[in-house]
Formats: structure tokens, C-alpha cells, sequence
């Protein structure tokens, strides 16, 4: 064994500071899901398409020298990028061609764009109401109230919704209303459900538990404990079910349930691109990249937002 | 179990009996009186259906009426055919169940396996390779894709290099199912996939698998005998969407592909307003699709063991 | 003379996380014999489990990575082996019980089938006799009724039934050394008593090398011959149970037995614990792991680690730099804790 020089051995003691020293700095939950958002480089690229495709759809219409309405006999069926040469137009570009009754597709597009997303996300805000209330309801006050409620819910959800919703759309007018409020008759299921499941697991947590036993009221545990958790489910959750909403729409539509002429939207859009696609592919193609792209960017999205959300759950 | 099945049994009767009085008030509510529109109906037959139908007696026993002939088998007669709606659904259901099936079956057994896949070789290319497909099948709606199928190729292939594998449209031979099956299947392909990569993901990192490996299981044996029956069982518990969503997507795929199916007759009902049409077959669905989510349920009772035991 | 059974020395291994690497483990030495319990004791987090899941490569490589050192298990060389060659070890040289018992066992298949897969895995057994072997092996670990109880399923066991059926699976190919990993954490303090009893009794009879792994010093002492105290991926003072607990040399040992709750003491007396936290791993001290907590710390101690030094029983060994010849009293240094 070498020796050492005795200096090396004088006396230091505990340091204080050191041994409880935490290395890296603390985060609240929501700056640590941020963080972890914006390392997913696939769900950023999704919300800057999702917000590019919502700024499109709000403005493009506003400024294109066409109006979604107009026809223009002369021009049926252009293909992409024809000069228009109807008076009043002269020079302008149908930048993706016409339809049947020469009516612009770009504008269309954009102009369906607004109907698809807006009843997109009206849906979705209902649903998250509904659900967040019948689920919370349920869940929080079980026992009767919540066998009940979840009785009820099993046997709506039995019913397949398209049916209800194809059922509904017969006896009400055709149109975005139309639209809304069948969707939103069964849309809030999942929704529900989740909530609720989320609460129960909660209700019987410790942390609630310290939160009561420190003389917390209730309305302070819904609030401050109970909602914050949920609430990240919940985003998710509301981000996910747009998709299903355009599809819907989608599905209408081509039963001729949807949208009426005029008025278009990316799901009446794309049935009569279907309609006519042989001759006339890229009718369908555009409003079919356009429901796939927000349908692609939104799940994408959400999953992103999950895994920034609970990384447990990651993939 | 017992107490499950009756449980599970006493459900689907409930939602049934729910939806055959959704679909009965659905009709009520009709603008118009379904028995004024084009046809001219002869004074006695207008007769008989009053009294078959007890149009004069009160809404409840008219219901009732309306339930006991569904449950015959009773589902009225088409308005646009002129046949009973019956007779209409058992010649074209088979050939739905035909299509339905095989969309069923390629989406399970494929989406089973390009999950597995995916989970086995996480991070690696056949993961992303599989996630895409299952992408693909998320975001494309099945009847879009199934025009773009049509379009690319069934007509191009055809046109530009004569090859005619794919019919454009039809039904009869083998080569008829496969553009109208896939469009349908990929979408649930999709989330069986995605949720099996899950499930198995999640099932790779269990305690128990490190049992095993420490008893010097081979990881192909631990794949096979202990992920992947405990990894299947969440696909079980949404077969029931996932058959309502094929379900549902025929109608359309049916459409499209010209296949003499039973949605292509829904879908013709909903468009000439063929009421008794659109309400028998709206019956008929439903109950198919509570038929098959109380068998899909059945079997998950059997399948996992804490069920069997503790009913 | 017993043979011995386990050979590691100078073991570092690192995890390769988004962080950084973390360095568990960072130069352990151990050694186990035939028919002997050595007990590794320590804080969650000191390293004991991935010690023990090393020698069973169980940990996920990567991002797990030996480092260097080396590992020798009854003559197989574990540090180079391949995969095939580690199947063949796993189960019948070596065997791991773990934790959480409910966890550890496939919730959908019958006990009794679990047990029969590792039989057959390493012996040429046929399915009848596999499954005789199984139920034998399940009375041996006092399950009543094994007959029946082979064909139930995980959940239907008691949390004791469900370890002793663990311990039966895990012996069921007679290995040579059984590591158990916190066997009795998640256990009620009757059940860890059996438990413990069970595995005295496979130590005397089957003369297997035990490696129990624990945070619980009470457990350690009704069984163990050997204990080694680790800290922060290292080992800080190893020696004979008697040794460890009445002569313990290393601060970090001492200070572990004086927190141990006397039942002699009165309701006054205060309870003591060790203040502050282990050092984060993913960038560890230049010295001593336990310097910042360690009422004797010296300069030496933050500068460079202690090497290992033998005390005056063979066999009991500590990292100290308290023990190094030429450190002088406490007076001179300066040191008044005492």
C-alpha cells in the first residue's frame, strides 16, 4: 500500500448542501409535457399542418377573385392551372381546374375546408362537454347514480351510431346543423366513458385522500385535483375524435345526407368527386388528400400529445 | 360465468328492444304518410295494411304491432321494389357477410401480425414500415380509398398496361374480392395493428416475461406462448367496433364496386327515401351487429380465465 | 473446502439513457460458495438488482452495457457468452426469484403448466413426467394439496403460496446458485418468516449458493452467513453476518446499524435516520460515493475512492479510507464527531 501524505486526511464533515442536492430543476406538469412536445418533431410538423390547413380554409375564400358559388358555363371540367376567361375573371388562374358546373375548386376546397373543420370542432367541443359532465356525474357520485347512468350509456352504445345518425339526418333537414346535432347525440360516448373511468381511478387515490384529510371541500378537490389530472386525457381524447367527425361528415355526404348544394364540404366534395372520378380524377383526389392529410395530422397529433402528456404510455 | 352471460344476454335484448323503438318513432316522425308517394296503392290493400299495421289503433299498441312482426321476421314491404323487405335481405345479406368476412379476416390476421411485428422490432424499420400502413388505414377513409383503389389500379393498370387482375367493378369470382375487401379491412387493419403493438409492447414488459427468460426461455418461445395470447386480448374486447365499423363500411365499398350486397340496397333506400326499406334494414343491422358484440363478448369470457372463474 | 459457485470482480455496468449514462454499478467484487447465503444489503437505487440481473443478462442490452469486469459462474465465462449460451444457463445453472410474485407468473396460465415449461426446457423429460416432477416440486415448498393447486392460476394463490410456487419454479431444474431479488418486500412479516425458513431449508438440503437481495436488515440477519453493504453502485463492506452487524467498520455500515429501531429503547428516545440522499448517477463523485453525507470525511475522501482494505478477520473487507495505515486519529485530523 503506498503512503499517503497526512495532509490528505484532515477532517471535512458532512456537507449539507451536497447531500441533498437535487441535479436537474423542477418542472410543473405542464412545462414538462411541453418539453416533451416539442421533441416530437413528427406531432410539430402535424399542428403546423393542421393550423396552415385552418388559415387556408379561413382565407382563401376571403381572397380569391373567385366566389364558391360561381359557374362558369364556358369551363366545365378544367383541368389544374387554366386560365379563366369568363368576363369579370380574366387572367385569373383556376389554380386547381373547375368542377361539372365551372365552379372553381380551389375556392371550393377552401371554402369546404371551413364547413368540415368548423363542424369538426363544434363536435368535438360538444362531445367534451357532454362527456366531461356525464362522466364526472357518473363517476364521481357512484354507486345508484352511476349503475343507472352506465345502463344507459351500454344500451345507446349497443345501437351501431351511423344507424341513429343515418336515422336522425332522415327526419331533420339536411345541413351543418343537421350534421351537429346527430353527431353530438352519440359522438360523446367515448368521451363519457373515459372521463368517468378517469375519475374513479382518482376518487380512491392518496392524494385526494391527503387532500380531504387536510380539510379540503369538495368543490376544491374537483378542481384543483381531480380536473388537472383529467384534464390531459381529455385533450387528447378531443383531438382524437375530430378525425372521426370528418369521417362522418365524410360518410354523410356521400349518402347524400350531408352538406347541401351550393354549399360544399371536403365529404360533399369528395362524393361528387367519386362520382365523376374516372373522368375527372383529380376531383376526387384533392378533397381526398385534404380529409386524409387533417384526419392524418390530427391523429398524429394526439399521439403526440399523449406521449408528451403520460410517457408511461409511449410507445 | 353464469352470471355473465346473463348479464351480457339481458344487455343485448335491452338494446335491441331500444332500437326497434328508436327505428319505429324514427319512421313516425317521417314528413309525410308513407303510404301516399308514387305507387298508387288499391283501396283494399291501403285496407289491409291499416289493419296489419293498426294505423288506427294508439302509438303503444302500434309499437308493439311493429316489435312482435320484427321479431317474425316481419319487415314490411319495400316501397321502391314492392317486395317484402325480408325477402330483399336474405338474398343480398349473404353476399355482404361474403365481403364483410373477408374484410374481417384480413384485418385481423394481418393487423395481428404487423403489430406483433412492430412491437418485436421496435425502432427498426419494419416498426415504421408497419405504423405507416396502419396510417394509411387511419386517415383515408375506407371509400375514398376504395375509389382510389378503382381509379389506379383496377382503370389505370388496365389502361396503360393492360394488366386486368384487379375488375373494376362486380361480384362473382375470387378477383372481384380483393379491391372492395382491402379498402375496407385497412382501416380496422389499422387499429387492430396499432393496438396489438401496444398491448404486445406493453406485455414485453411485464415481470412475468422476465420469468421466463430467466428459465432460458428462447425469445421466440416467450413470443409465441406467453406474449401473444395475453397480447390478443384487448383486440377482443373491440371486436365489436371493429365488426360495426366493417359492417357499416360495406355499405359504401358496395356502392362503389357495384356489389350486389345488402348496403348497396341501403344505401339506394336512403337515397329514393324507401322507408320500410331504410327501417327494416336499419333493424336488421342493429340487430345483427348486437348479435355479433354479445358472441364477441361471450367469447371474451371464455378466453380470460379471471372471468371464467369469478363469473 | 466448498466450491465456489460465484466469481465477480471489479463488475461496472452503465446504463445508456437520453440523460446521459448512468453508472449502477461501478466496480463490485463478490464471491459466493456452495451452501452459502451471502445477503446483498443497500438503499433502493444502490445497484443490488442489476448486480444480481447481470449475472442472468436479464437487463435490456442496451440500454444496460457490462462495462467491464468480469463474471464467473461455476466455470462459464457469463461476460462473453452468447445468447444461446445464456438460455442454456438460465434455469438450470443460475435462477432468479423476484419481488412481486403476482406480477411475475403469466396471469393465464395454470401454475403447474408455468413450472412444467422450465422442467422441460432444460431436462428431456415427457409431458407426464415433467408435470410429476412439478407437483413435487410444489410439495416441497409446502404447498398443500399440490395436485389440485397445478392446475389453478396465479391469482388464485395466496401472496405467500404465490412466492413458495415462484421458489418451486425456480428450483424445479436444481440450480446451482438461486438469486432471490427482495423475495419478501411485498410480503406480510408471518409470510416472510416462511419464506425465509424455506430457503434455510434449501440451503442445508440442496446445498445451493444463495444470493438474497434486501434492504431489510432483519431478514438478513435469521439467514445469511455472508453480508455485503452496498452503496451507490458500490460495495462499500463486505464480512461474515456477525461481522457486519457488531464489528462494522465502513461509516455507512455503522450509521445503517444504529437506525435500526431497538426494542429496548423508550418512547424518547429519538429515531435515528442517515440525513441527505445518495449521489445522482448519472454523474457520480470523483470519491467516496458516501463523502457528502459521512460525518468523518476527510479531504482524501472527496478526492480520490477509497481502495478496498482488509480489516483484521480474514474475510471482512471495507472501502475506507478511514483504514488506510496512514490516517491518523481522529484528534489529529480534527475530527470531534465522535
Amino acid at each position: 500500500m503506498q503512503a499517503i501524505d497526512k495532509k490528505r486526511f484532515t477532517h471535512i464533515g458532512e456537507s449539507v448542501h451536497e447531500r441533498e442536492a437535487i441535479s436537474s430543476y423542477s418542472l410543473t406538469y405542464m412545462q414538462d409535457a411541453m418539453r416533451r412536445f416539442m421533441k416530437n418533431k413528427v406531432a410539430i410538423v402535424c399542428a403546423v399542418i393542421i393550423l396552415i390547413l385552418a388559415l387556408m380554409s379561413i382565407f382563401v375564400p376571403i381572397f380569391s377573385p373567385f366566389d364558391y358559388r360561381e359557374q362558369h358555363y364556358g369551363h366545365t371540367n378544367a383541368p389544374m392551372g387554366t386560365v379563366c376567361d369568363a368576363e369579370g375573371t380574366e387572367g385569373e388562374v383556376h389554380i386547381f381546374g373547375t368542377d361539372k358546373l365551372g365552379r372553381d375548386v380551389w375556392t371550393r376546397i377552401w371554402m369546404g375546408g371551413r364547413v368540415s373543420l368548423s363542424i369538426a370542432i363544434i363536435c368535438a367541443v360538444i362531445d367534451l362537454i357532454i362527456g366531461i359532465i356525464y362522466g364526472g356525474v357518473s363517476g364521481y357520485f357512484g354507486k345508484t347514480t352511476d349503475i343507472i347512468m352506465m345502463r344507459f350509456l351500454e344500451i345507446i352504445n349497443g345501437i351501431p351510431y351511423l344507424i341513429i345518425v343515418i336515422l336522425l339526418m332522415m327526419i331533420m333537414p339536411p345541413g351543418m346543423m343537421t350534421i351537429i346535432v346527430a353527431y353530438s347525440l352519440v359522438g360523446w360516448i367515448p368521451m363519457a366513458r373515459l372521463v368517468r373511468g378517469q375519475v374513479i381511478s382518482l376518487k380512491g387515490q392518496e392524494f385526494v385522500i391527503a387532500a380531504e384529510a387536510l380539510g379540503a371541500s369538495p368543490a376544491r378537490v374537483i378542481l384543483r385535483h381531480l380536473l388537472p389530472n383529467t384534464l390531459s386525457v381529455v385533450i387528447v381524447r378531443t383531438t382524437l375524435s375530430i378525425p372521426a367527425v370528418i369521417f362522418t361528415e365524410a360518410y354523410l355526404s356521400y349518402l347524400g345526407l350531408g352538406i347541401q348544394l351550393p354549399m360544399c364540404s371536403w365529404g360533399s366534395l369528395a362524393q361528387t368527386g367519386i362520382e365523376n372520378f374516372r373522368l375527372y380524377p383529380t376531383q376526387l383526389i384533392i378533397p381526398a388528400i385534404c380529409i386524409s392529410l387533417t384526419m392524418l395530422a390530427f391523429n398524429l397529433f394526439g399521439d403526440g400529445l399523449r406521449d408528451a402528456f403520460d410517457p408511461r404510455l409511449r410507445r | 360465468m353464469p352470471r355473465y352471460i346473463i348479464k351480457r344476454l339481458a344487455y343485448a335484448v335491452l338494446t335491441l328492444f331500444a332500437l326497434i323503438m328508436l327505428t319505429f318513432f324514427m319512421m313516425r316522425w317521417l314528413p309525410g304518410d308513407p303510404f301516399i308517394g308514387e305507387k298508387t296503392v288499391s283501396a283494399t290493400a291501403m285496407e289491409n295494411m291499416r289493419i296489419k299495421y293498426g294505423l288506427d289503433q294508439p302509438v303503444i299498441v302500434q309499437f308493439f304491432i311493429y316489435f312482435g312482426n320484427c321479431l317474425r321476421g316481419d319487415l314490411g314491404i319495400s316501397i321502391t321494389y314492392s317486395r317484402p323487405v325480408t325477402d330483399i335481405i336474405s338474398n343480398a345479406f349473404l353476399v355482404s357477410v361474403d365481403l364483410g368476412t373477408r374484410a374481417l379476416l384480413f384485418a385481423i390476421i394481418a393487423g395481428v401480425f404487423l403489430g406483433a411485428i412492430a412491437a418485436v422490432k421496435r425502432g427498426k424499420f419494419a416498426d415504421s414500415f408497419s405504423m405507416f400502413i396502419a396510417m394509411i388505414g387511419v386517415s383515408v377513409p375506407s371509400f375514398i380509398l376504395g375509389a382510389l383503389l378503382q381509379y389506379f389500379l383496377a382503370l389505370q393498370l388496365r389502361k396503360v398496361f393492360g394488366i386486368t387482375w384487379f375488375p373494376i367493378q362486380g361480384w362473382g369470382e375470387l378477383k372481384h374480392t380483393f379491391l372492395p375487401a382491402f379498402a375496407l379491412g385497412l382501416g380496422s387493419l389499422a387499429t387492430v395493428s396499432r393496438l396489438m403493438r401496444t398491448s404486445m409492447l406493453d406485455v414485453l414488459n411485464q415481470d412475468y416475461i422476465k420469468t421466463a427468460r430467466a428459465k432460458g426461455l428462447s425469445e421466440r418461445r416467450i413470443l409465441w406462448r406467453h406474449a401473444m395470447r395475453n397480447s390478443i386480448m384487448p383486440i377482443v374486447t373491440i371486436m365489436g367496433p371493429t365488426v360495426a365499423a366493417v359492417l357499416t363500411g360495406t355499405f359504401i365499398i358496395e356502392s362503389i364496386f357495384n356489389i350486389p350486397g345488402l348496403g348497396k340496397y341501403f344505401v339506394t333506400s336512403i337515397k329514393d327515401l324507401d322507408y320500410t326499406m331504410i327501417s327494416g334494414t336499419t333493424v336488421f343491422y342493429g340487430g345483427l351487429l348486437i348479435l355479433c358484440t354479445l358472441v364477441v363478448d361471450l367469447l371474451y369470457g371464455f378466453i380470460d380465465p379471471r372471468i371464467k372463474l369469478e363469473g | 473446502m466448498s466450491k465456489r459457485i460465484l466469481e465477480i470482480e471489479d463488475l461496472r455496468v452503465s446504463f445508456d439513457t437520453y440523460a446521459g449514462e448512468v453508472q449502477a454499478v461501478r466496480g463490485v467484487s463478490l464471491h459466493v460458495d456452495e451452501g452459502e447465503v451471502l445477503a446483498i444489503v443497500g438503499e433502493s437505487g444502490c445497484g443490488k438488482s442489476v448486480t444480481a440481473q447481470t449475472v442472468m443478462k436479464l437487463n435490456a442490452m442496451p440500454p444496460a452495457r457490462i462495462v467491464s469486469g468480469s463474471i464467473i459462474l461455476d466455470e462459464h465465462d457469463i461476460v462473453k457468452a452468447t445468447s444461446s449460451e445464456m438460455r442454456k444457463i438460465r434455469g438450470r445453472e443460475v435462477a432468479m426469484i423476484f419481488q412481486d410474485p403476482m406480477t411475475c407468473m403469466n396471469p393465464t396460465k395454470q401454475v403447474g403448466k408455468q413450472i412444467v415449461e422450465a422442467i422441460r426446457l432444460h431436462n428431456h423429460l415427457s409431458a407426464a413426467d415433467a408435470r410429476v416432477q412439478a407437483i413435487n416440486g410444489l410439495e416441497q415448498v409446502n404447498i398443500p394439496n399440490p395436485k389440485d393447486r397445478a392446475k389453478q392460476y396465479p391469482h388464485e394463490y395466496s401472496g405467500g403460496m404465490r412466492q413458495r410456487a415462484m421458489i418451486a419454479m425456480a428450483l424445479s431444474c436444481n440450480p446451482k446458485l438461486l438469486i432471490a431479488d427482495e423475495p419478501t418486500t411485498a410480503l406480510d412479516v408471518t409470510i416472510q418468516a416462511q419464506i425465509m425458513e424455506l430457503l434455510t431449508e434449501i440451503k442445508e438440503k440442496r446445498n445451493t449458493a444463495i444470493i438474497l437481495i434486501t434492504h431489510d436488515l432483519g431478514v438478513v440477519a435469521g439467514i445469511a452467513n455472508r453480508v455485503a453493504v452496498m452503496y451507490a453502485g458500490v460495495i462499500v463492506e463486505t464480512g461474515t453476518s456477525h461481522q457486519i452487524f457488531y464489528e462494522p467498520r465502513h461509516p455507512y455500515t455503522k450509521a445503517l446499524m444504529r437506525s435500526l429501531p431497538s426494542v429496548d429503547a423508550n418512547k424518547t428516545t429519538d429515531l435515528i435516520s442517515i440525513p441527505g440522499t445518495p449521489p445522482d448517477l448519472l454523474s457520480p463523485p470523483a470519491g467516496c460515493a458516501f463523502a457528502a453525507r459521512c460525518k468523518h470525511c476527510m479531504q482524501i475522501c472527496k478526492e480520490e475512492e477509497p481502495p478496498e482494505f482488509t480489516l483484521e478477520q480474514e474475510g471482512h473487507t471495507a472501502k475506507c479510507w478511514l483504514l488506510h495505515p496512514d490516517c491518523p486519529s481522529a484528534a489529529e485530523r480534527g475530527d470531534l464527531s465522535e
